[in-house]
């Protein structure tokens, strides 16, 4: 779908993000995202990954620079952040399933609600996106009946069915059993290869080496460098990266 | 965790306990000189007492023999009637008798004082629970509203109800709000009990939706539902059982809490209490019963909930 490759979709022009308490999450980063590229961002804990990706859907908003997503002037007041989400997926570390709704329910509540689809249509939009993350047999669970893995893969065919224009995935499988950290990625490799416009903040540099466009370092709220995988891992130049990939391979 | 054979003797145990509390009771009414008269109380549960025929106007009456038929003709002037539907006839024949004296009556089984005392009660508390439910739901969402000036006016309301007694509130609603309005008295009661039930049901609703994690919000609004959906769709739901435990709870209290309305001229279940002990004089017997009948409405309260919660608890 998004095979135009020069469009941008995110544009963040030195943000800002100073918390109530006074902690500057985001320290002037900047960052543009093309229609169909793959970005992964990497950093020590606290370094603000989470704070720029939820500025991305207006989660988080933003105390100084401009930033738009997908048209939406995002630093401006009347900013229509309903709208805005309706183009931007999210996945969190903790799938943040609804409990209370079946699987099904769960991935046509949006459509249904939000983009007005009748319920049949919605339902059939949601059993294809389980046959694609591979859980159509999963249907009529509750969340709490299913693994972790199983779990975060119904959160992605949940961000899915609203067929949003970029995905963001914060941590998506830091919350998972080793041996299910993979059925998830797997799900992800495909997203990437079908062209969707990724950004995925993450621990799994295997990953990242694999399906990143662009390897984004982030520390203390200021983005460092961004670079190809390859130039990234194999020719870091900050000398803050060469500590950090240290410690984590 | 004991075993089965010793947990049924420490079941045995409070049962024997609460034997011993009975006896002793009963020893101690013995002490002061107390007569337990229990056959009293069955006609204030139900009444024989039916209808009265009464005469119409002055004048003589006539009962045939075998007593089933009733008839009567005027002092002045020529008018007759008869009376078709009695079972005991009270006058003898020949009686002279005035307009509005009693002639016959109708034995009728019909609910006595304290069952009509127990449905007012039944009646106010769940008039009051349902607007109780939707005044706590309305101020609760205010208490967690985003507009400072609904979440001021809602903490308002919360402090004062709990802060004052509900026995004040209540004269307060009855004397002047009921004045002014011009309300009955019942409705003064239904005020009273909502507005105070509201005010602890607004705390539990606070509660349940606050306890549902941020990350369900985030969720929601990231699939792009507006505010009111989210509460509606995701956030309401998932406090509701939640909720379900403590607004039991309330509800029992407020059954129990409907009985201070007996204060104003509303004839309740403990006000029909009341005024069968000055008729009987046993005490004893009638607040037993009437305690019972409270037991009754909060026990079944009780376990249509726990029905509930677990129809809830079934999903997921
Ligand atoms: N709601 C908040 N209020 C105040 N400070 C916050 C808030 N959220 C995050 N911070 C602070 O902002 C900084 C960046 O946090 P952020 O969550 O973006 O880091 P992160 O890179 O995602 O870390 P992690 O890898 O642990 O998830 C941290 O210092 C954090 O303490
Ligand atoms: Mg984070």
């Amino acid at each position: 779908m998004n095979a135009t490759t020069d469009t941008v979709l995110i544009e963040a022009r030195s943000i800002e993000k100073r918390y109530p308490n006074g902690v500057l999450g985001l320290k002037r980063a900047s960052l543009s995202v093309q229609a169909g590229e793959v970005v992964v961002i990497v950093g020590p804990s606290g370094s603000g990954k989470s704070t720029l990706l939820r500025t991305f859907n207006g989660l988080e908003s933003i105390t100084g620079g401009e930033i738009v997503v997908d048209g939406h002037v995002l630093h401006q007041r009347s900013a229509d952040l309903r709208s805005l989400r309706q183009r931007v997926g999210m996945v969190f570390q903790q799938f943040n399933l609804f409990p209370h709704l079946t699987v099904l329910e769960n991935l046509s509540l949006a459509p249904v609600k939000v983009l007005k689809l009748s319920a049949a249509a919605a339902e059939e939009r949601a059993r294809a996106l389980l046959v694609k993350v591979g859980l159509s047999d999963k249907c009529d669970c509750y969340p709490s009946q299913l693994s972790g893995g199983q779990q975060q893969r119904v959160a992605i065919a949940r961000a899915l069915a609203m067929q949003p224009a970029v995905m963001l995935f914060d941590e998506p499988t830091s919350a998972l059993d080793p041996e299910m950290v993979g059925e998830v990625l797997e799900v992800m490799k495909q997203l990437a290869t079908e062209g969707m416009t990724m950004c995925v903040v993450t621990h799994e540099m295997g990953f990242a080496r694999a399906v990143a466009d662009r390897v984004i370092f982030m520390d203390a709220g200021e983005i460092l460098c961004e670079d190809p995988p390859s130039a990234f891992f194999d020719a870091p130049k900050h000398e803050r990266l060469k500590t950090f990939l240290r410690q984590i391979l | 965790m004991p075993n089965s054979t010793s947990r049924w003797l420490w079941h045995g145990l409070a049962v024997a306990l609460l034997a011993v509390f009975g006896a002793s009771l009963y020893i101690a009414s013995k002490r002061i000189d107390y007569t337990w008269r229990w056959e009293r109380i069955p006609q204030y549960l139900i009444s024989t007492e039916g209808e009265d025929q009464k005469a119409p106007f002055d004048g003589f009456v006539a009962v045939s023999e075998d007593g089933k038929q009733l008839s009567m003709t005027a002092l002045r002037g020529s008018e007759t009637t008869s009376f078709t539907d009695f079972s005991r006839v009270l006058v003898s024949n020949g009686d002279l008798v005035f307009e509005g004296d009693v002639l016959a009556k109708k034995d009728q089984l019909g609910p006595g004082p304290l069952l009509i005392g127990l449905w007012l009660t039944l009646k106010i508390s769940a008039l009051s629970l349902v607007f109780a439910l939707m005044l706590g739901l309305v101020v609760g969402l205010g208490r967690v509203s985003k507009n400072p000036a609904a979440r001021d006016l809602a903490a308002f309301y919360v402090e004062v109800i709990r802060g004052t007694p509900l026995l004040v509130q209540i004269f307060i609603v009855y004397f002047f709000i009921g004045t002014v309005l011009q309300l009955s008295a019942f409705a003064a009661g239904v005020v009273a009990l909502s507005v105070f039930t509201g005010a602890y049901v607004a705390e539990i609703v606070r509660a349940g939706i606050e306890a549902v994690p941020k990350g369900q919000v985030e969720a929601a609004q990231s699939l792009g539902l507006s505010g009111f959906q989210t509460m509606r769709h995701v956030i309401l739901p998932q406090a509701t059982r939640r909720v379900l435990p403590p607004l039991a709870g309330q509800s029992i209290n407020l059954i129990k809490d409907s009985s201070l309305v007996s204060v104003m001229a509303l004839t309740d279940l403990t006000k029909a209490g009341r005024e069968v002990v000055s008729s009987t004089f046993s005490p004893f017997e009638v607040w037993f019963v009437v305690a019972l009948m409270y037991l009754l409405l909060t026990g079944v309260l009780s376990i249509a909930v726990r029905r509930l919660e677990k129809r809830f608890a079934a999903q997921g």
